[in-house]
């Protein structure tokens, strides 16, 4: 419980603030750049997974390595913060 | 260690974006109380502070600073922009001296208006932004904390999580292949707990380099970071990142960014630092065990009157062709220099951390500081670092005094 004899008022924004329809900056298009970078090192992985045949699989050990790329990729894709 | 030191179970830094020191806290310094300044120590403006413009005028700094729609096209701070802020127009070479007049000159090359141009030289009362002044009077201004890198954003966060930014003077796209991991994978690899906790989803991260490397188990969101203060799960550090854009909210409100970018609204991101604290502040198990700090990732372009001092060089090299300068950047010299502040109950109240204005007692802090400070503390050092990192200085040593009074302690009503 706080027992503080400063208390500080924080003004508002005025209304009209809120635009999102501002052209984007440099800082905000390079963040685009990146995420979709990181997009690719994830499709690559994807992929990566996606051209093996899980028919093909014969050994306990084909199987666990299989599980394991395919469950590491699905685990990240969970969960995701809101 | 200090009591402080020793009960401290948590650091959260929060990165605002792009707002020099004598831009957000430089009119501390003119603030006079019964004949004299009422916060001496502080080396914020005198009021006469000035830089040439295209025309041949003298502009001076002004008290004009605006929330919003003032700094609109968004001032230059990338590599050459900043140089010309700096170096006043002197072109690379032995011998040339830092006289920080070269940001109205620089600014024109944005507005190409001579008298827009002198917008930024503007600075805010400190009425204007009560939170961060608040918590400058309060607890602990750095005097000497500066950006990593005479750039821009992506580089110099990159000094916050690595304590380098790999060469890296710009915003391009980067991979390391360096055996220097994130400050956040140090910490989970040392069996400690670190999170970056961003706004949203829609607002995400700055922290590059990490998503390409697919750690998404140390992001979280602020709300997660509100929550985890909440039920006392909050990591052992925490970098939080503000919004970075205005979108929809969920329920189809209005969401304003909070990074304090210009042109994004200043008042919007005092009350993100405001949130910030209070959720530390308010929290019983937080409060007596966390340090806060409040740092601004670079200046943004708009003028600050210290010079940047040099700096032990990462290793690294940007040349001519990265710097879109005639120099090669050695990593040697540090960028403009930034609000930093330093909160917890046991840093005693309005301290001022000397900087360049005191020569025999300066204490020089830059992005590096952060990684080196965490790193001390809960891994005693044990990682791969720079030896820019290693040279750092840190700052836990601030929490040097007993535990303030709860009632001694501000609370902001937002």
């Amino acid at each position: 419980m706080v027992t503080a004899s400063k208390v500080i008022e924080v003004p508002k924004p005025e209304p009209g603030s809120y635009k999102p329809r501002r052209p984007a900056g440099l800082l905000l298009r390079a963040q685009a750049l990146h995420v979709r970078e990181a997009l690719l090192k994830h499709l690559e992985e994807l992929a990566g997974i996606l051209t093996v045949d899980p028919k093909s699989l014969e050994t306990e050990a084909d199987v666990s390595a299989y599980v394991h790329g395919a469950t590491a990729i699905l685990h990240r894709h969970a969960g995701r913060p809101k | 260690m200090s009591v402080g030191a020793d009960n401290l179970k948590h650091i959260v830094v929060l990165m605002m974006e792009n707002r020099s020191f004598d831009h957000m806290l430089g009119g501390l310094s003119l603030i006079i109380a019964n004949g004299a300044k009422k916060y001496p120590g502080i080396n914020g403006l005198t009021g006469n502070e000035s830089n040439p413009d295209t025309a041949g005028s003298d502009v001076k700094v002004a008290p004009g600073a605006k929330f919003q729609s003032q700094l609109d096209p968004d001032p230059d701070h990338h590599f050459p922009g900043v140089d010309l802020q700096i170096f006043g127009g002197a072109p690379p070479g032995p011998g040339r001296v830092a006289n920080m007049k070269g940001f109205v000159k620089d600014y024109f090359t944005q507005t190409n208006n001579v008298n827009g141009s002198h917008n930024i030289m503007n600075y805010f009362t400190p009425d204007k932004l009560p939170v961060l002044t608040t918590l400058a009077t309060e607890f602990a201004l750095f005097n000497g904390w500066f950006s990593s890198i005479p750039g821009p954003t992506i580089c110099n966060r990159a000094f916050a999580h690595y304590g380098t930014s790999f060469g890296q003077v710009g915003m391009d796209v980067f991979y390391t292949l360096d055996p220097i991991l994130s400050v956040y994978e140090r910490m989970v690899a040392g069996g400690h707990t670190a999170k970056i906790y961003y706004y949203d989803q829609q607002s995400s991260t700055m922290e590059i380099v990490n998503i390409l490397k697919n750690q998404p188990q140390i992001f979280g969101s602020y709300s997660q970071f509100v929550s985890d203060c909440q039920t006392g799960s909050l990591p052992e550090y925490s970098f939080i990142e503000p919004c970075y854009n205005d979108h929809p909210g969920p329920d189809g409100g209005e969401v304003l960014a909070s990074d304090q970018h210009p042109d994004h609204n200043v008042q919007e991101g005092e009350r993100f630092i405001a949130g910030v604290y209070n959720a530390i502040r308010t929290s019983p198990s937080l409060w007596g065990t966390t340090a806060l700090l409040v740092v601004y990732d670079e200046h943004g372009g708009i003028f600050d009157h210290v010079p940047p001092p040099a700096c032990t060089p990462d290793g690294y090299q940007a040349k001519p062709a990265d710097t879109g300068t005639s120099e090669t950047f050695l990593f040697d010299r540090l960028g403009v220099r930034v609000p930093a502040i330093l909160v917890s109950p046991y840093v005693p109240k309005g301290i001022v951390v000397p900087g360049p204005e005191d020569p025999a007692n300066a204490r020089i802090f830059e992005h590096a500081s952060i990684p080196a400070t965490v790193t001390n503390f809960f891994l005693n050092g044990d990682a791969k670092r720079t030896i820019r990192e290693e040279k750092a200085s840190t700052f836990l040593d601030l929490l040097s005094g007993p535990m303030r009074a709860d009632s001694d302690i501000p609370y902001f009503n937002l």
